[in-house]
């Protein structure tokens, strides 16, 4: 059974069209990575998913609840559901911590000593658990984006979703990022990532996706998607961007 | 029965439903509290034989007021007009003046001689930190510590101060003034026409034009050939003026009350037809969405009101005064008075220089022993208004520095730098670079300070200077009317605020698009 | 050595004052426009025809106006408090910045240079003009005779800076406010003031006899000098803790609050009342508050909390247009805010123990200040209030902040809101209580609000400005935290959704805590504002401090004439305030200094 279900979803901004129909299917623990030119629709598509913007047609169902404007499934939905940003949006005014620990406490109902101890757990996963009582202003560009995957594991998600994670980042940051995120890939996770990182896709993706002009142009694997191009507009972008 | 429960719980979590459901609790909520005020009100008043009413407006309040258009007024209506055309007078002078003072307080701030920036931020330091009205009152106080005129000579003066207030020399207003006026504004935009023009021609031919030069030559002799009598030219206008006036007063109060009606709904329908085609663009079609919905909505909603609100006693009593109901307000503010005063102050038939430049002068009263200073001859102002105009525009001024400073310092860095790196002498690096975007940065925040200065003339009434609350003040105590005078000043307030705004918005607009 | 010194002085005279023509001719002029305009200042203040004494004479009136002289004990336990807070704070956050005896004896010297060369420039005459009949009169008053005594006198001031200045001593810098405040309190002991007084006809004897200032002033004074001392070194004492700074931070919030419902009012309790409804309902919240904590996250329990959360909002917001005491009105209030954030809070044993001292020490706070709050006053003034002049002033100041604040909040929250029908309501409601000014505001408090108030119920006149006031500056306050609010970026919103937050957690846990941080150097320079504006009372006829020098002094007459007084008591008034208002506007500029440091 797949945990992520989309049909023929569409979205508009106004009177601009930004999803003109997309339908997908992910089965849990596959590793999805979708590509594309800057506004061919990709973020807004994983947006959708946890609802932070709302698809107007079609239909997103996701581990068998579908997302609709019925506030439970909503709130459902969004605690299976961890999301990291391009811009990390840490919060700045809590250390890194209590960044963790917020949702646990405050969505989740833990006790604040439990949910502190998995924090820890998860820093020492991410590989920076000296800086738990920093504030995030305090730390590189990296190290804000691992807390950031932290804060979001830390409620336990079955799916994660990748926003473009390393575009923000320094070129010597974007591979502490990148470990991390393979090393969640290999322990089962189900992630969507929207990301330029071809190697990454090449090496960890289960399956690849090009969106282009708000449209799925081409779904493969990534050694058929790389070497073996079905679609011309593919063939533009990997000529573009390698 | 289960199936039919938990379908109506999932309407209730729906958050299209949750967010408008709330909305419509609050706005339940607070009209309730309204009304329930309101009651309160309505109850209260019947108790005190005081019923809400607009009457008093048309009823002679029997008091006099100190200084301005309608000293003895006949109608409470004139007599608010009196305060709001003194309060205009002051608003419209004080900006000026405070704007002047506070651009050079805000370069002396910035001045390398030391003692002359110290001095102005002293100064800034003291008045920033005295309330205004003790301020204001302290100008009060210094006038009245002034010899009472009565032991001067009668004659005429230069420039004169007693306790009764002070006077100037000051170029007067003769018949022609209001035309030269005029004439003076339309100068002024040909002149500006001239420099672009020729700024125009400097560009496309590239060769010297001399735009300034130009310009200023038109301007010059512009005026000149209006100050002799040219200025009579403008009497087309008054001609005109003359047969709208006479047309006006054909028309009926339901007219006004129709027209204001079909210009609402006028509005609302573009504004609706706008919306729907904001989301149609080619063959795409957006989709609405609730809060699309909502707006349209209330659109109509409100121009529906509006339109309700214009044939009720609202609606008729405006009207009337547009008409210019002489019986109901006595007052001569109607829209065909508007255009007879118009074409009666733009006469083709008025000669003579429009202003004529004269001394001060202390009169007797009568054969009394008072005196007095000429209100026909010289400037004079009362304490209550020179008290009032001192306070409210140095202390303007002393914000007006701070941002002039504040906007200065904001460019100056880097792109006088540039402009210099450019060859760019100093002159020209001020006028083209600085200046401009420094005006950009100060502009808004100006905004502000002109919409407290205005707001800030109120203070007038502590020291007795016959402005709008002041005026409506005197008047609620004549009448008992605190509500409706409360509307008033509420209504007036908020058209000053809101012209102010939108004129310095308007030039907010313009520069930005001149940056671009 | 000395010889380029003198060299580099004058070049940075002359690039200062003299580096051309026309920036020579402006420092003559603003340099005569200076001392001219201090000669002026100083022929007036040293006019034989001003009565310093209509200032001076009239202190009493000014600070408290008609508070009977019984009850100071209670004025100077304030002052007291509002000292020993002062005290502590300086102590628990002082910077350990240094500075040396030399350094402050240079700049003692400087402020005595500056008195020397007014001294040196200080006109030997005043003219006085009469206002009926416009003769000019020159009068003495400050002969260089009476200079060469005061002039040796300052220069045996410098003499002794200078060998002051050799020893090599250095001290803490916030230690120098107890040595600025030791200066008056000497002066205090030392100093003889004019007093007027009166012979056997009433009438005043000239000129007026020196005394020294009276034991009822000298000794509270001392005594609370002392206990600012004493307060400064408790809180060196205890700079590392961090549970007493938090304590000292709220004290600040609570301390106007108990002054003023407690101290100043010397409340009439009713026992009877007390014990038959207080007491109970009282512990009856306490019980129901502690069984909450400990049993919410009972397993059988927690199914029931939202029905409980529900029924407790009913009930609180039907008790607040029910006739039940206030107590239970804001018990409610507190128990709702508690049972909120209880479940997610008690979820430990030291979760539970911590929340049970919080609720316990909050409910008595409010409990006890309601008790003083509700209560009437058994001090008995002419006129509406037992508050008047300058404690009337602070009132106006401080419980206009307290109450527009929270709205504030509110109708920012409301713009700013998605919802488009309260974002209009809001919005209508800042712009039309902006669009007019504050004085139609307080006319509408004085006449126009008692019609929408229903029968029987009748507010104090000052009770009515504060509410007005709170609207009023709580606008004002809406547009500088909407601007705290839109410089917070999307991404916070988003990454608050992400994690599932709902609307309440994202806004009290995200949005506020980033939102107030920016503006809390604005809730300073509004406080300044309130405390200026408080002035505009004066126009509907509260007794506040510029009423008291403006009508009450001038109308004095009998015994003492001081009619005609009234530029002396103006310029006392602004002087009053100008202290105020800078130190107030200097220190925020420091804290927001500090705070710009901490954070990060």
């Amino acid at each position: 059974m797949s945990i992520i279900e989309a049909k023929d979803v569409k979205k508009w901004f106004g009177d601009f069209q930004a999803l003109k129909g997309i339908s997908m299917e992910i089965q849990e623990g596959e590793v999805l990575v979708v590509c594309g030119p800057s506004g061919s629709g990709k973020s807004t598509f994983i947006r959708c998913i946890n609802r932070l913007e709302q698809h107007q047609e079609g239909s997103i169902i996701v581990d068998g609840i579908e997302l609709t404007n019925d506030i439970k499934n909503i709130e459902a939905i969004r605690s299976e559901v961890g999301m990291v940003f391009q811009s990390f949006n840490l919060f700045p005014h809590l250390t890194v911590l209590q960044n963790i620990t917020l949702a646990p406490i405050w969505v989740r109902k833990k006790s604040k000593s439990d949910s502190e101890v998995k924090a820890m757990e998860l820093l020492e996963r991410v590989g920076i658990p000296e800086q738990a009582h920093k504030f995030p202003g305090q730390l590189s560009g990296g190290q804000q984006q691992r807390v950031a995957i932290a804060r979001a594991l830390a409620m336990e998600p079955k799916i994660m979703l990748f926003d473009e994670p390393t575009s923000a980042l320094d070129p010597e940051m974007i591979k502490e990022v990148l470990d991390v995120m393979k090393e969640l890939a290999k322990s089962g996770m189900t992630m969507i990532v929207v990301t330029h990182e071809m190697g990454f896709a090449k090496e960890v993706a289960d399956r690849v996706m090009l969106f282009d002009d708000g449209l799925m142009v081409e779904e493969n694997t990534p050694n058929e998607f790389f070497d073996n191009p079905k679609n011309d507009r593919t063939k533009l972008f990997l000529s573009q961007i390698l | 029965m289960v199936k039919l429960l938990s379908k109506i719980g999932a309407f209730f979590r729906n958050v299209v439903v949750l967010k408008w459901a709330v909305q419509f609790i609050f706005l339940g909520g607070l009209i309730a509290l309204i009304f329930n005020y309101l009651n309160i009100a309505v109850g209260n008043l019947a108790n005190t034989n005081i019923a809400f009413s607009w009457g008093f407006l048309g009823e002679t309040p029997g008091v006099s007021i100190a200084e301005g258009l309608y000293t003895l007024p006949k109608s409470g209506l004139q007599m608010l007009q009196t305060g709001m055309l003194n309060m205009l007078r002051i608003t419209v002078t004080g900006i000026v003046a405070a704007t002047f003072f506070g651009t050079i307080l805000g370069i002396a701030r910035l001045s390398n001689n030391y003692i002359v920036e110290k001095t102005a931020t002293s100064l800034l330091e003291v008045v920033r930190n005295v309330p205004l009205l003790v301020q204001i009152l302290f100008f009060q106080a210094l006038i009245l510590s002034l010899p009472r005129l009565e032991v001067y000579d009668v004659g005429s003066v230069l420039f004169h101060a007693s306790s009764k207030g002070v006077a100037l020399s000051w170029p007067n207003r003769q018949d022609g003034a209001w035309m030269f006026m005029l004439y003076f504004l339309i100068t002024i935009y040909i002149s500006n026409r001239v420099y672009k023009q020729r700024v125009k021609l400097l560009e496309e031919e590239g060769r010297e034009t001399k735009p300034f030069l130009w310009s200023f030559s038109a301007l010059i002799i512009l005026l000149a050939a209006g100050w002799f009598g040219g200025y009579r030219i403008v009497g087309i206008i008054g001609f005109v003026s003359g047969f709208i006036s006479q047309g006006l007063e054909l028309l009926p109060g339901l007219f006004y009350q129709a027209l204001l009606s079909i210009l609402a709904g006028y509005f609302s329908f573009r504004s609706v037809r706008k919306q729907i085609q904001s989301k149609r663009s080619g063959e795409l079609q957006g989709k609405y969405s609730d809060d699309d919905y909502f707006k349209m909505i209330i659109t109509i909603v409100i121009a529906l009101i509006f339109i309700a609100l214009m044939f009720a006693p609202v609606g008729q009593g405006i009207a009337k005064f547009l008409v210019g109901d002489e019986p109901t307000f006595k007052s001569d503010w109607g829209l065909p008075q508007f255009f007879g005063g118009i074409s009666n102050a733009l006469d083709w038939s008025i000669t003579g220089t429009p202003y004529e430049l004269n001394m001060a002068e202390i009169q007797q009263v009568g054969t009394t022993k008072f005196k007095r200073y000429s209100n026909e001859v010289g400037k004079s102002l009362t304490v209550g208004y020179f008290a009032t105009w001192m306070g409210v525009v140095i202390y303007t001024a002393i914000f007006i520095s701070e941002i002039v400073r504040a906007g200065i310092m904001a460019v100056s860095k880097g792109q006088s730098e540039a402009g210099l790196s450019l060859g760019l002498r100093r002159s020209a690096l001020l006028r083209l670079i600085v200046l401009p975007q420094a005006v950009r940065i100060m502009l808004p925040p100006m905004g502000n300070q002109y919409l407290n200065l205005a707001k800030n003339t109120s203070l007038g009434i502590a020291v007795g200077f016959p402005e709008v609350v002041a005026v409506g003040q005197t008047l609620y105590n004549q009448e008992g009317q605190t509500l409706p005078v409360f509307l008033i000043w509420m209504i007036f307030f908020s058209t000053v605020s809101l012209t102010l705004s939108s004129i310095v918005n308007y030039y907010n607009r313009k520069l930005k698009i001149v940056e671009r | 050595m000395m010889n380029i010194d003198l060299k580099k002085q004058t070049r940075v005279i002359k690039e200062n004052l003299f580096s051309s023509p026309v920036s020579t001719l402006l420092t003559f002029l603003t340099s005569y426009i200076m001392i001219s305009f201090f000669r002026g200042m100083f022929g007036f203040a040293t006019a034989p025809d001003k009565d310093w004494l209509s200032v001076l004479n009239n202190m009493q009136l000014y600070m408290v106006q008609a508070y009977p002289e019984s009850d100071f004990i209670r004025i100077w336990i304030c002052v007291g408090l509002g000292f020993i807070f002062s005290g502590l704070s300086v102590g628990l956050w002082e910077t350990g910045e240094k500075t040396s005896l030399s350094k402050l004896c240079l700049t003692f010297s400087k402020i005595i240079f500056g008195i020397i060369f007014l001294t040196l420039i200080a006109p030997t005459t005043s003219v006085i003009v009469s206002t009926a009949t416009g003769i000019r009169e020159q009068v003495d008053v400050f002969s260089y005779a009476e200079r060469i005594p005061l002039l040796s006198i300052l220069l045996g001031l410098l003499v002794v800076f200078f060998l002051l200045s050799k020893i090599n001593l250095n001290f803490n810098k916030s230690f120098l406010v107890s040595i600025y405040l030791f200066v008056p309190i000497v002066f205090l002991w030392l100093m003889k003031i004019p007093t007027i007084k009166l012979d056997a006809e009433n009438q005043r004897v000239f000129p007026d006899p020196l005394m020294p200032i009276a034991n009822s002033t000298k000794i509270p004074w001392t005594l609370i000098w002392m206990s600012f001392v004493a307060a400064y070194l408790i809180g060196i004492y205890f700079k590392n803790k961090k549970q007493f700074k938090t304590a000292v931070s709220i004290s600040w919030v609570l301390l106007p609050l108990l002054i003023f419902s407690w101290i100043f009012k010397k409340p009439l309790i009713d026992l009877n009342e007390l014990i038959r409804n207080d007491i109970p309902v009282f512990i009856g919240f306490l019980l129901v508050g502690v069984l909450t904590i400990y049993f919410i996250n009972n397993k059988i329990v927690e199914k029931f909390y939202g029905y409980y959360l529900g029924l407790l909002v009913i009930v609180t917001l039907a008790s607040l247009f029910l006739k039940v005491i206030l107590l239970v009105k804001a018990g409610l209030l507190l128990l709702l805010l508690f049972s909120v954030i209880i479940p997610a809070v008690s979820t430990s044993a030291k979760g539970k123990r911590s929340l049970t001292i919080v609720w316990i020490v909050s409910l008595t706070t409010t409990a006890f200040l309601l008790e003083g709050g509700t209560s009437t006053t058994q001090i008995v003034v002419p006129g509406s209030s037992i508050f008047g002049g300058f404690s009337l002033t602070w009132l106006l100041a401080i419980f206009g902040t307290y109450v527009s604040f929270p709205l504030g909040v509110l109708l920012a929250l409301g713009r700013n809101s998605s919802l488009p029908i309260i974002k209009g309501v809001c919005t209508g409601i800042i712009e039309l209580v902006r669009s007019v000014p504050y004085i139609t505001w307080l006319f509408f408090a004085s006449v126009t609000m008692a019609v929408f108030l229903p029968d029987g119920v009748e507010f104090n006149l000052i009770v009515r400005v504060l509410i007005v006031t709170a609207f009023f500056s709580g606008a004002y306050f809406a547009e500088n935290i909407r601007g705290g609010l839109q410089s917070i970026p999307k991404g916070q919103f988003e990454a608050a959704d992400a994690i599932g937050m709902n609307t309440v957690q994202k806004t009290s846990l995200i949005v506020l805590p980033q939102a107030l941080r920016a503006i809390v150097p604005t809730l300073v320079s509004s406080i300044i504002t309130g405390f200026k504006d408080s002035s505009l009372v004066t126009i509907i006829g509260l007794f506040d401090f510029l009423t008291i020098g403006r009508m009450v002094i001038g109308n004095q007459s009998i015994p003492i004439n001081f009619i005609g007084h009234d530029r002396e008591n103006l310029l006392f008034i602004a002087l009053v305030y100008w202290i105020f208002t800078f130190t107030l506007s200097r220190r925020s500029m420091k804290f927001e200094k500090r705070l710009g440091l901490g954070e990060r």
